[in-house]
């Protein structure tokens, strides 16, 4: 192996070592607040230093490589597009991390009643879903698993456009909810942004893999991949 | 005429001009190739190489003359080649570039030009006379030996100049000492050339006359030489001897004898050849 | 380590843990300043790469820690240069058993008109090592380690002219690896050779960085990036500057390095 490639591999190291942070810290803050575990939440709140110590190191170190090896093609592609998606991921944690500090700071309970009503747990695992799956494709290089995490993100979005609904008739018809429904807003629109972030992933696999720029465009159906 | 023509024009008239002077030395070799050929051919045969001078054509061989010449040709080599060599060793690798250097570059490079009588004149009154050798095959040989050693000492200056610096460079930068670089790399480089230089100085030692004639070889040498101290004659003096003669025998045993010095100066620029182009391909 | 006059127990200490050192060296070639003043310390089993336009003393600083510049006219030379913290220009040194320990790799591949066995066992030919299983023991792991065994083995007492200008590199490597130096100089190893040989040589440059400390001039920047752990920028016979390769390529202190490492140099 080249220098270059082993410096390259070790980049996408740090890239999985990022993902699998975020996807923890994601995990426990579902956990915490399902369970109501300030200890969990503390965890959580710890490890965001990690989350943007590990951030800055990427920075760091993709900078680095285009420096010492003007990487071109492939290895040009790859570094372009770890940086986007470190900074995505970081995103990613920074959203857990928002949660943890919910539980903290608002500590209310939650009847299991109303997370029904929203689908909350279901967006929740969706989004766990999503990251496992776009983890994959980016441990694989496997643009067909980056594409299919677009499905999924369709039901967040559906979830949280109901949500909406729900929650006006549900406050309407008992007030004294708004509280709790308040909370479990402010969390699916953070699931939502989490979602987001990870079909932006998404486009910067198969930017790396395939060099076609999927930004901004409508991703009406799955597209075949053009080149493998 | 326009320019184009013109200069093809100049182009073809050189290359004919330049055919026609190759062709006149080509044509006057052969002619006298041709000349000594029909004159000598016949009378060369065993007897003609074995036979001591007589005063009688039929009987005289050139045995003694060129025994003399063979003992002269290796004396010669014993004596230039390793001074030769070794002087030009010196002078390349370890003399220093200056003004003092330069000079005595030219000034050797002047001592291959300075006509052999000469050297006959400093061979009779150094070698014959001071150092009391009399007119011996060694006085002989330490004569002509100074002669081609200029030609020596240059043309394996030249050699060893061929040899490239990134040679030494490289040899030096693993630690070699200036000795094992000459010893290691740069002779057996230069080998070729050296070699070269040194079979055509001996050919033109093998035809030398007069410094020969002047430290006293014999014309008539009824006998080989045995040792260094012995007088001797040589094929060219033998010739000049012969073609004084009036018996029209003689002339055709010079005739013959001057083949057979062809014939010998021949096969040693044919050998000085093959080397050079051994050599050369090495290098490359 | 015996401590040298006026030298405080920092310094001292500072010379145990670099390989190769250089005190306030200057250099002449008679009245021209070739080297101005330079001060250095490289470390051990690292690569380092003299960069800066043509002229400005790169080489000549290089072949001072194998003194080949000892055979140019007008040199001379003030400072010091330490390997191991042995000053190699004291009187006692050999210089033979200095080129032993640092070998040095040319710009234009430099084979002996001899063959591929010949030329590996030189170094240890002149040193009167005559066993046969040893040097060609020796020849056989030098050449495994430039990654030129498998190509050459049926072939040992072919002419090494023969071999194309990436093999032949790779022969000149494998001649100073066949005495095991701590050492390897490079002047300028890849500049005659096509994109392929010289990948391949670099890859072999960060190999032998694990046994070996290199120092390389180069005049490719990108080379410099892609090889060296520290880069030093030459400029008129002095070091601009001296960092770690990532910081002079990503963010230089100074302003002369940065222009021209950019290019923007005139």
């Amino acid at each position: 192996m080249t220098n270059l490639d082993q410096y390259r591999e070790s980049l996408k190291q740090s890239g999985l070592e990022m993902f699998e942070l975020c996807e923890k810290q994601m995990l426990k803050s579902k956990e915490a607040f399902l369970n109501h575990d300030s200890d969990l939440a503390e965890e959580v709140i710890h490890t965001e230093n990690r989350v943007n110590a590990l951030d800055l190191k990427i920075e760091r170190d993709c900078e680095r490589f285009i420096a010492l090896y003007t990487p071109v093609a492939g290895d040009l592609r790859f570094v372009l597009a770890l940086r986007k998606i470190n900074f995505d991921l970081e995103r990613v944690g920074d959203h857990a991390y928002g949660v943890a500090k919910y539980i903290i700071e608002i500590n209310i309970p939650i009847d299991p009643k109303l997370l029904e009503n929203l689908r909350f747990i279901e967006m929740y695992d969706s989004a766990l879903s999503m990251l496992d799956d776009i983890k994959e494709s980016y441990i694989d290089d496997d643009t067909k698993k980056a594409r299919k995490v677009y499905k999924k993100d369709k039901v967040l979005n559906k979830i949280n456009i109901n949500a909406f609904k729900v929650i006006s008739e549900e406050v309407k018809k008992d007030p004294n909810l708004i509280d709790q429904y308040l909370l479990l807003f402010s969390i699916i629109k953070k699931i939502e942004r989490i979602g987001d972030l990870i079909t932006n992933i998404a486009e910067e696999i198969i930017f790396y893999r395939e060099a076609e720029i999927l930004k901004h465009q409508k991703k009406k159906k799955v597209r075949k991949p053009s080149k493998e | 005429m326009n320019n184009i023509k013109k200069n093809r024009l100049k182009d073809q008239a050189f290359k004919v001009w330049g055919i026609a002077c190759t062709l006149l030395g080509l044509v006057l070799l052969l002619i006298f190739l041709g000349n000594i050929f029909t004159d000598g051919i016949q009378r060369i045969n065993w007897s003609f190489l074995m036979n001591l001078p007589s005063r009688s054509p039929e009987k005289a061989g050139i045995y003694t003359a060129l025994m003399g010449s063979l003992w002269v040709l290796s004396l010669t080599t014993i004596f230039a080649l390793p001074v030769g060599i070794a002087a030009a060793i010196y002078l390349e690798e370890y003399g220093k570039k200056n003004k003092l250097a330069s000079i005595l570059e030219v000034n050797i490079s002047n001592l291959a030009g300075v006509p052999s009588i000469i050297y006959g004149l400093l061979g009779l009154e150094v070698f014959v006379r001071m150092m009391e050798m009399g007119s011996s095959v060694l006085a002989g040989s330490l004569t002509l030996g100074l002669l081609i050693l200029p030609i020596v000492i240059v043309s394996t200056r030249e050699a060893i100049k061929a040899v490239p610096k990134s040679i030494r460079d490289a040899s030096y930068a693993m630690g070699a000492s200036k000795w094992q670089t000459i010893y290691f790399q740069v002779l057996p480089a230069s080998f070729g050339g050296i070699l070269t230089g040194v079979i055509l100085a001996l050919s033109r030692a093998v035809g030398e006359t007069a410094p020969l004639i002047v430290i006293g070889a014999l014309a008539y040498v009824p006998f080989a030489p045995l040792s260094p101290m012995d007088q001797f004659s040589v094929l060219p003096i033998q010739i000049f001897n012969w073609i004084t003669r009036p018996q029209p025998g003689f002339v055709e045993n010079a005739a013959a004898a001057i083949i057979i010095l062809l014939l010998i100066t021949f096969v040693m620029n044919g050998i000085a050849v093959y080397f050079r182009n051994k050599w050369q391909k090495k290098l490359k | 380590m015996a401590r040298e006059k006026n030298e405080s127990v920092i310094e001292s200490s500072l010379k145990r843990k670099y390989k190769l050192q250089a005190k306030g060296v200057n250099v002449f070639y008679d009245d021209f300043q070739a080297i101005k003043g330079i001060s250095m310390n490289i470390k051990p089993n690292s690569v380092t790469a003299f960069i800066g336009p043509s002229g400005c003393g790169k080489s000549t600083f290089l072949r001072l820690f194998n003194r080949m510049n000892d055979y140019v006219d007008g040199f001379r030379m003030e400072g010091k240069i330490f390997i191991d913290n042995h000053n190699i220009n004291k009187k006692k040194v050999n210089v033979e058993q200095l080129r032993k320990q640092v070998g040095m790799v040319f710009q234009k591949p430099n084979p002996f008109p001899k063959s591929i066995f010949e030329n590996v066992a030189y170094g240890l030919k002149i040193q009167g090592i005559k066993d046969k299983t040893f040097l060609q023991e020796r020849v056989e792991s030098a050449l495994k380690q430039v990654v030129l065994w498998e190509e050459v083995k049926d072939n040992l007492n072919k002419s090494a002219l023969a071999l194309s200008g990436g093999q032949q590199q790779r022969l000149c490597i494998a001649r100073t690896l066949a005495v095991e130096p701590s050492v390897i100089l490079m002047d300028e190893p890849t500049s005659a050779l096509d994109p392929l040989s010289t990948a391949k040589i670099e890859e072999l440059i960060h190999e032998l960085k694990d046994k070996y400390t290199i120092v390389i001039v180069t005049h490719n920047m990108q080379q410099a990036g892609r090889i060296s752990d520290y880069t030093a920028f030459f400029y008129l016979g002095e070091i601009i500057e001296f960092d770690k390769t990532n910081k002079i390529f990503t963010n230089p202190e100074k302003k002369q390095t940065e222009n021209y490492i950019t290019g923007r140099f005139g």
